[in-house]
């Protein structure tokens, strides 16, 4: 059973509901470079950051219909990180003006004994992949061109072959609840990125 | 954080509560010690609800959430027996989120509260422990700052809490008994906190019992007067 559902208020119970905006798209191997070069001239000046990251899916699953689920992150290339648990709520149904896919998002960081931890809770996991590739930034907007990796062997990182040609973009902002201006922002740097890649609002169920 | 040792101390014969606390710090002050603050750790109980038990086929598990004023931003999760998760304070808006499958136990919320002493390396929280409006116990906690590792600094710190807990010192903590030479951490003082709130828990129930007797006990009493 879901909490209920996160509207615009941006305050409930004494804790900021934040909501992950979200625009996606994608690019084939060979257009990474142009995408990437583009990228490095509209983004914020930083030195071109890269990225290797596992990540697990966690089910809990109840006597609902739909089970709990939990994404635990960790990077295979920063030692020290700490591991990042996420959960992500139902996309909010409503305005279809709305140009990014909303959803509520809960990010936690913590000890690396996390794994260990959602088992005893009762999580089992669903999935794990490796992803690989860069990340920007432009003010709050965040924008990461990656490739996801399907690992082999469970647990193995190491021995990983890419799941697809292509490059995933994700065009991301977290923002308090009932911040919708956001999303005209996500949608104007958008524009600014067509023809090399078309972003837009990816309904998850609609995948399925 | 250095090695600590956290206890209880049991309530001086005929005092109260706050009298024996009150014994306490005047005895730290006595000593030196200089007053620097207050603390509080608190601890809420969650179950994993029953329809989440059918499907797991497990018994139901008890976790812990507990928080400590000395590391604001943290939130310690953790299971009897079982890992100890440090993690922020988004946590807590998780558990939010969770609670279609775990529910917290009625009135588990215990904390105890109190000042802080500093004493040359040594850092003295003395608590009143509280489970709703009522004291239901008191807490020691003596942490030694220079040292991580417990199985060096143990002897020192024993002879730091036998001068002024005198025959109420406590042995040495169970977090330390099987990885000697492991490095302390937070997470092993919060494991302390939770075995001594189930400790005064488990002394609160049985004080319960024991005047649930008392009281049946007396109710026949009363029967034995009006023979049939």
């Amino acid at each position: 059973m879901e909490a209920p559902p996160v509207t615009m208020m941006p305050v409930t119970g004494g804790t900021i509901n934040m909501m992950e905006y979200l625009l996606q798209g994608s690019v084939l191997d060979h257009s990474l470079e142009s995408l990437i070069h583009r990228l490095r001239g509209l983004c914020d000046n930083m030195e071109p950051e890269t990225f290797v990251d596992h990540e697990m899916v966690f089910l809990l699953k109840g006597q609902q219909a739909s089970p709990f689920v939990l994404r635990a992150r960790r990077s295979l290339d920063r030692t020290g990180a700490p591991w990042h648990l996420r959960y992500l709520g139902q996309p909010e149904m409503g305005d279809k003006n709305r140009h990014a896919l909303v959803r509520n998002c809960v990010d936690i960081a913590t000890s690396e004994n996390l794994t260990d931890f959602l088992m005893e809770m009762g999580f089992r996991m669903d999935h794990e992949f490796v992803a690989r590739g860069h990340l920007f930034r432009k003010g709050i907007m965040k924008i990461v061109v990656y490739k996801v990796f399907r690992i082999l062997v469970p647990g193995n990182t190491e021995n990983t072959e890419a799941l697809s040609l292509s490059y995933l973009v994700e065009l991301s902002v977290v923002a308090p609840a009932g911040q919708d201006v956001v999303s005209d922002d996500m949608r104007n740097f958008a524009e600014q990125l067509k023809p090399l890649v078309h972003l837009e609002k990816i309904d998850p169920k609609r995948l399925m | 954080m250095g090695v600590t040792c956290v206890s209880q101390m049991p309530v001086a014969e005929g005092k109260s509560v706050q009298q024996t606390v009150e014994l306490l710090t005047r005895k730290l002050e006595m000593l030196g010690a200089e007053k620097q603050g207050t603390f509080c750790v608190d601890c809420e109980t969650y179950h994993t609800a029953a329809s989440t038990l059918g499907s797991q086929g497990q018994a139901g598990k008890l976790m812990y959430v507990m928080h400590n004023s000395e590391y604001p931003l943290s939130c310690f999760a953790l299971f009897e027996n079982g890992p100890c998760l440090v993690a922020d304070t988004n946590f807590d808006v998780l558990m939010v989120k969770l609670k279609g499958f775990f529910q917290s136990a009625k009135a588990s919320k215990i904390e105890t509260r109190g000042t802080r002493y500093q004493y040359c390396d040594f850092l003295v929280k003395v608590g009143t422990v509280t489970m709703g409006p009522s004291a239901r116990g008191i807490s020691v906690e003596v942490e030694y700052g220079p040292c991580v590792v417990a199985s060096d600094c143990w002897s020192l710190l024993l002879e730091f809490l036998q001068s002024f807990l005198g025959s109420h010192t406590p042995g040495a903590p169970a977090v330390f008994g099987s990885r000697h030479d492991a490095v302390y951490s937070p997470a092993d003082t919060m494991v302390q906190y939770m075995e001594l709130f189930n400790k005064i828990r488990k002394q609160q129930q049985i004080l319960w019992m024991g005047r649930d007797l008392e009281r049946t006990s007396s109710l026949s009493c009363n029967f034995s007067q009006y023979p049939t």
